[in-house]
C-alpha cells in the first residue's frame, strides 16, 4: 500500500510538472491573463534562529505550501541568521530588507518580548512591517501528585514547596514566572535549563514538581504521564482572541484558564490589575500570536494580496490540513491583513506595565535590561 | 517487537525508499567531506524533499545521510588536517600526522572500519534499548549529568601533553571561550563587548575550523611541499584493518562512550568523540605516540562519532527532546507526517523506528564501502603540492564558517582562532584541551548550577549512587597515576642542550593578559553568572604567572607536545612564513568586507596561485573561476546570501 502511495507521489509530481508546464505555456502566451506578481520569482524567508528550532521547522514545513498557494508559484528558500536570541537577524532585516515582497522575516515570541521590554539592542519596529501570517500556541501548567495539588484551589497551599524548572527570566519563561506572581503562588524557580524539553525531563525525574509545556507538547508528552498518575494538569495559560480577550485554549478546552483560576483563588476578576495586564500582554506576544511572517511596509499591494490569499488557499488545502496538524499544533494559521491590527495592539504596552515587568525582573530575578 | 522488526525490513527494502536512502548517503558523504560542515548542513539540504515523500522514504533518506557524515569527514581530517566536522578533531590530531608520514591509507582504512563498527553497534544499541531507554535516561539526573561533564573535562587532563601546566591552561582558555555569551545561571551576557554577534557565544564549528583547520593549512603552507612527506604508502590498507581487529575492545568502548554521549541530551557529538579520545589516551600505558599519529587515537573517536548519531535518536524519539540540531530537524520532519515522538511512539510507530534503525545500519555499510573504494584516489591528494590545494580548501573553510550566522563576525572568529591555534601549535601548547574545555563549558556550568539549585543540601546529591560511581571513575586515573609515581619514581631527565633559553614567551604574557582581563571583568557579573568565568580566570591567571616565572628561570619546558614527529618545533623561518600566510588570510578577510566575498575570493585565489603557487595565468584564471563558481553553487544550495562589499555599497 505504501508502495502505491509512493508511486502516487511520483505520479502526482509528474502531473504537477505537466500542470506547471501548461501554466507556464499559458503565461507565456501573449494577450493571456495578466502575469502574477510572483511568477518566476523567489521569496526568501529569513529565520533569525538556527536550524532545528521551532520557528525554523515551521517555516521549512510551510515553504512548499507557500510555493503551491501563492499566485505565480514562486520558489521559496529558507535562510537562517541566528544570533542574540533572534535580535541579530531581525535587526539585519530592519536595515536591509527591500519592500519588494521577496524577503519575509519569521519572528517568534523571543523576537517580540525584547521589543516590548525595550531592550536597547533592539533596532527593529514591528509597525514598520506588514503582517503576512500569524499563528499561536497555548500552554498548560501541571504539577506532580506529590504536591498534593489536584485542583486550582490547592495551588496556594501545596503539600511540599513548589519548584519550577525554567530557561531564563528574559526568555519566554517570563510569562510563567509572571503567572505565578499574578496568582500569588509561592514557587521557587530554578532557571538555567536549555529548553522546555530538558525541563520536562527534570520534572519526570522528580527534580521539579511544577512545570508547563506548550499545549501540543502537553498533549503528546504529558498526557501519557497523567494517565500513569505521574502528573496532574491544573490550568491553561489562556488564549487571547482577536478582540484581546482571554478565552479557553482551543487545544485544551477542558482546562480552566489563568483568568478563571484567578477568580477561583481570589474571588474576583483580575481585570484592571497592573500585573494582570502584564501577564495578558506576554501571553498574547509569547503564545497566542507567537509565530509570524512579515514584509516591509511599502511592499506592492499585489504582492500583499497574493501572500494573504495564499493563507486562505492553504487553509482549504486538504493535504495541508492533514500534515499541519502536528506542526501548527492544532491552531489556525491566520491571514496577516485581518489580524495585523490585533497583533500590533497586543505589542503596545503602557509605560506602567513595562515598568512593572522590568521592576519585577530586576527585584526578583536580578535582571538588568 | 519481532513482528515490527520484520515489518520494518519489508518497508525498508522497498526500492523507492532504498533509492532515497542512497540519495541521502550521497549527500551525507559529500557534505561530510567539506571542511567544517556536518549533520546540520546535510539535513538542511535534504529537508525540502521531505514533504514530497512518504515518511518511510524521507526518514530513510535523512537517517542515511546523518549516518555517514562522520564516515566521510575523516577524509578531510586525515588528508588536509582541517576537521571535516567539529566531531572529527581527534582524527585531525592523530590521522593527519599519519598522513604526513605517508600512512594516510592505514589511517583511513582504520577509521572507516571503526566508523562502520561504531555505527552498527549504535544501531544495535538503539534497537535493544528502545524498550528500556526511558527509565535509563530518566535515571540520569542533573547531578549525574554534571558529574559526566566533569569526567569529560578530566579526560582533557590526559591530553595535556608533556607539560601539564600548558595543557591545563589551554583547557581553562577553552572554558573561558565557552563562557562567552549568555550565562545559564542568570540573565547576563558575558564577554560580548557590546557586540550583538557575540551574545549567543562562539560557534563550535568555527572554533574547530579555526584552531585546527586554518592552523594546519597555514602550517603546511609555511613548510612547503605536499602533505605526505614520505611516499611509502602502499600496503597501509590492510594494516589499518588489522589495527582495528587488534584493538577491537577499543572500538567497542569508543562506540559505547559515543552511544551514551548521544543518549544523554546534555553532551552531544563533539563531546562524545572527545571523551572517547580522552578515554583511549587515559587508559593507554604507552602514551608517547599520541598527538604524533597513534592509530588508537583514530579508532576510538571514529567509532564514537558514528555511534553518537544512533544514540542521539533515543532522546529524540522517546522524549521528543533532540540532542542536536540535526535530530531536531528530524523531529520536525516526523511532526510534518503527524508522527509525534514521545512515550507513545514505541506502541504506535515501532515499524518506523526500526526503519530508521535499518537505514542507519545499511547506510553505515554503504558509506564505509564507498569511502574504501574512493579513498586510494583521494589519498593521492596528499602527494599533490599543497600550494595548489590550499586556495580551494581555504575558500571552503571560509564558506563553512560564514554559513553559521552569515555575519562578518564569523570570518573574524575564524581568523582569530586560526592565529591563536597556530601560535599555540608553534609554541608547544596543546590544542585538544582547548576544544574539550570549549565544548563542555556550557553543560558543565549549566548542570552544576542546576544541581546546586535543585538539591539545596549538598548531601542530597553527593551521595546519589550514580554520582559516586562517576566520581570514582573521575579520580581513578589520578590515583593510579599517583601510585605509579610513588612506586616507580623517575627523575626528570632534561639534558642541558634541550634546556630552552631564559626568555619569556610573548604568548604567555598574552594569555596572562587575557585571564587577568577576564578576572577583572567577571567580578562584576551577576551572582551565578560569575561563578564559572571567575574561577576559570583566577586559575588561568595563576597558572600563567607560574609559567612566566618558570620561563624567566629558563624552565619553560620542552617545545612541541603535539604535531607530528618530523616537525617537533617549526624553525624561525617557517614561523615567519606562516605569519606571512596568516597576514595574507587576514588581508583576504578584510577584502571580503570591502569588496564582497565573490570578488575578494576570486582575486585572492588568483593572486595566491600566481604569486605563491607560481602557476601560469591560464591555469590560475581557470582555477579562480572554478573556485568562485563552486562558492556560488554551494552557497545557493546552503541558502547562504553572499554579502556585498561595504565599499561597493558606499559607491552605489
Amino acid at each position: 500500500m505504501r508502495q502505491t502511495r509512493f508511486t502516487q507521489g511520483a505520479l502526482g509530481l509528474l502531473l504537477a510538472g505537466l500542470l506547471l508546464a501548461g501554466l507556464l505555456a499559458a503565461v507565456a502566451l501573449p494577450g493571456h491573463a495578466q502575469q502574477a506578481y510572483y511568477a518566476g520569482k523567489t521569496i526568501e524567508i529569513l529565520i533569525p534562529f538556527g536550524p532545528g528550532g521551532g520557528t525554523d521547522i515551521e517555516a521549512r514545513f510551510l515553504a512548499p505550501f507557500f510555493e503551491k498557494h501563492i499566485a505565480g508559484n514562486p520558489k521559496i528558500i529558507i535562510r537562517n541568521m541566528p544570533g542574540g536570541g533572534s535580535i541579530l537577524g531581525a535587526n539585519w532585516y530592519a536595515q536591509n530588507a527591500k519592500p519588494d515582497g521577496l524577503q519575509m522575516l519569521a519572528t517568534s515570541g523571543s523576537t517580540v518580548i525584547p521589543f516590548i521590554l525595550g531592550v536597547s539592542r533592539v533596532a527593529y519596529e514591528f509597525s514598520k512591517w506588514k503582517l503576512v501570517k500569524v499563528n499561536g500556541v497555548g500552554g498548560v501548567v501541571y504539577v506532580s501528585p506529590r504536591t498534593g495539588i489536584t485542583k486550582p484551589e490547592d495551588l496556594l497551599k501545596p503539600a511540599t514547596p513548589l519548584v519550577y524548572g525554567g530557561i531564563g527570566a528574559t526568555a519566554l519563561d517570563l510569562t510563567t514566572l509572571l503567572l505565578f506572581e499574578v496568582l500569588g503562588m509561592d514557587v521557587r524557580s530554578v532557571l538555567g535549563f536549555e529548553g522546555r524539553g530538558p525541563a520536562r525531563l527534570a520534572f519526570e525525574r522528580g527534580e521539579t514538581n511544577i512545570d508547563y509545556q506548550t499545549t501540543p507538547a502537553y498533549l503528546t508528552q504529558v498526557i501519557p504521564l497523567v494517565k500513569e498518575g505521574k502528573a496532574v494538569p491544573i490550568m491553561s495559560m489562556g488564549f487571547i482572541n482577536e478582540r484581546g480577550v482571554m478565552v479557553r485554549d482551543p487545544a485544551s478546552p477542558d482546562l480552566p484558564t489563568a483568568y478563571e483560576v484567578y477568580q477561583i483563588l481570589h474571588k474576583r476578576k483580575p481585570d484592571g490589575l497592573l500585573r494582570w495586564k502584564a501577564y495578558q500582554t506576554l501571553v498574547s506576544a509569547g503564545f497566542s500570536y507567537q509565530k509570524a511572517f512579515w514584509v516591509p511596509t511599502g511592499t506592492p499591494p499585489e504582492a500583499l494580496t497574493a501572500l494573504n490569499e495564499s493563507i486562505d488557499r492553504m487553509n482549504r488545502d486538504v493535504q495541508f490540513k492533514v500534515q499541519s496538524k502536528q506542526i501548527l499544533e492544532g491552531y489556525t494559521i491566520l491571514r496577516g491583513d485581518q489580524t495585523e491590527a490585533a497583533v500590533l495592539r497586543s505589542m503596545r504596552v503602557t509605560l506602567d506595565v513595562k515598568k512593572f515587568i522590568t521592576d519585577l525582573l530586576q527585584q526578583k530575578y536580578n535582571v538588568r535590561l | 517487537m519481532t513482528e515490527a522488526l520484520s515489518a520494518a525490513v519489508a518497508l525498508f527494502l522497498d526500492p523507492g525508499r532504498l533509492l532515497m536512502m542512497l540519495l541521502g548517503v550521497g549527500v551525507g558523504l559529500v557534505v561530510g567531506i567539506l571542511p567544517g560542515m556536518g549533520g546540520i548542513v546535510t539535513v538542511a539540504i535534504l529537508l525540502p524533499f521531505i514533504t514530497r515523500l512518504d515518511p518511510f522514504a524521507s526518514l530513510a533518506m535523512i537517517t542515511g545521510a546523518l549516518a555517514v557524515v562522520h564516515t566521510s569527514d575523516t577524509i578531510t581530517s586525515v588528508l588536509i588536517g582541517a576537521p571535516g566536522s567539529a566531531a572529527s578533531v581527534p582524527t585531525v590530531l592523530e590521522g593527519y600526522p599519519m598522513a604526513r608520514q605517508g600512512q594516510a591509507a592505514r589511517a583511513l582504512s582504520a577509521a572507516y572500519l571503526s566508523s562502520l563498527i561504531g555505527g552498527l553497534i549504535g544501531a544495535l544499541g538503539l534497537t535493544l534499548s528502545i524498550p528500556i531507554a526511558r527509565p535509563l535516561v530518566l535515571s540520569f539526573g542533573s547531578p549525574e549529568l554534571f558529574m559526566l561533564t566533569a569526567l569529560g573535562v578530566s579526560f582533557a587532563g590526559s591530553l595535556l601533553g608533556k607539560e601539564p601546566r600548558k595543557g591545563l591552561t589551554a583547557g581553562l582558555l577553552g572554558l573561558l571561550l565557552g563562557a562567552v555569551g549568555p550565562s545559564p545561571a542568570a540573565a547576563e551576557v558575558r564577554f560580548a563587548f557590546n557586540q550583538v554577534y557575540l551574545t549567543d557565544g562562539l560557534d563550535l564549528a568555527i572554533v574547530a575550523l579555526g584552531a585546527f583547520g586554518v592552523t594546519e593549512v597555514v602550517g603546511l603552507l609555511a613548510q612547503g611541499g605536499a602533505v605526505a612527506q614520505r611516499t611509502d604508502l602502499g600496503r597501509g590498507w590492510a594494516q589499518g584493518l588489522r589495527d582495528v581487529i587488534q584493538h577491537r575492545w577499543l572500538v567497542l568502548r569508543g562506540s559505547l562512550i559515543g552511544m551514551w554521549a548521544g543518549v544523554l541530551p546534555a553532551l552531544g557529538a563533539t563531546a562524545g568523540t572527545l571523551m572517547a579520545y580522552g578515554h583511549v589516551v587515559t587508559s593507554s600505558r604507552d602514551r608517547s605516540r599520541f598527538g604524533k599519529g597513534d592509530i588508537r587515537g583514530i579508532i576510538a573517536p571514529e567509532a564514537a562519532n558514528n555511534a553518537v548519531e544512533a544514540g542521539d535518536l533515543v532522546p529524540t524519539l522517546l522524549f521528543s527532546v533532540p540532542g542536536s540540531a540535526p535530530t531536531a530537524m528530524i523531529l520536525g520532519a516526523l511532526l510534518a507526517y503527524g508522527i509525534v515522538p514521545g512515550p507513545r511512539i514505541v506502541t504506535e510507530h515501532l515499524d518506523l523506528i526500526y526503519t530508521i534503525v535499518w537505514s542507519f545500519a545499511a547506510a553505515n555499510f554503504i558509506g564505509a564501502a564507498f569511502m574504501f573504494a574512493a579513498s586510494p584516489l583521494l589519498a593521492r591528494l596528499t602527494y599533490v603540492s599543497f600550494n595548489r590545494l590550499a586556495p580551494g580548501i581555504i575558500l571552503a573553510m571560509v564558506l563553512a564558517a560564514f554559513q553559521e550566522k552569515q555575519h562578518y563576525g564569523d570570518l573574524l572568529t575564524l581568523l582569530a582562532l586560526g592565529i591563536l591555534g597556530y601560535v599555540m601549535k608553534a609554541s608547544g601548547w596543546p590544542r585538544a584541551p582547548l576544544l574539550i574545555g570549549f565544548v563542555l563549558a556550557g553543560p558543565l556550568e549549566r548542570y552544576y548550577w542546576l544541581t546546586i539549585n535543585l538539591y539545596l543540601h549538598p548531601a542530597d546529591w553527593l551521595i546519589r549512587p550514580g554520582v559516586i560511581v562517576i566520581g570514582l571513575l573521575l579520580i581513578a586515573p589520578f590515583v593510579a597515576g599517583a601510585i605509579k609515581a610513588i612506586r616507580y619514581p623517575t627523575a626528570p631527565e632534561v639534558s642541558p642542550a634541550e634546556r630552552p633559553p631564559r626568555r619569556v614567551a610573548p604568548f604567555s604574557l598574552f594569555l596572562l593578559g587575557v585571564f587577568a582581563y577576564a578576572w577583572w571583568t567577571a567580578r562584576t557579573f551577576l551572582p551565578g553568572a560569575e561563578l564559572m568565568p571567575l574561577s576559570v580566570a583566577i586559575g588561568g591567571t595563576l597558572l600563567c604567572a607560574v609559567q612566566i616565572v618558570q620561563e624567566m628561570r629558563g624552565r619553560g619546558g620542552p617545545i612541541a607536545a603535539e604535531g607530528g614527529t618530523e616537525e617537533e618545533a617549526p624553525s624561525g623561518e617557517v614561523v615567519r612564513r606562516a605569519a606571512g600566510y596568516l597576514a595574507g588570510l587576514a588581508g583576504y578577510i578584510v577584502s571580503v568586507w570591502l569588496v564582497g566575498i565573490r570578488l575578494a575570493s576570486g582575486l585572492w585565489v588568483l593572486g595566491f596561485l600566481l604569486l605563491v603557487a607560481r602557476q601560469r595565468w591560464p591555469a590560475a584564471l581557470l582555477y579562480a573561476a572554478a573556485a568562485v563558481a563552486g562558492l556560488e553553487l554551494l552557497s545557493g544550495i546552503l541558502g547562504v546570501r553572499l554579502p556585498r562589499g561595504e565599499l561597493l555599497t558606499l559607491l552605489r
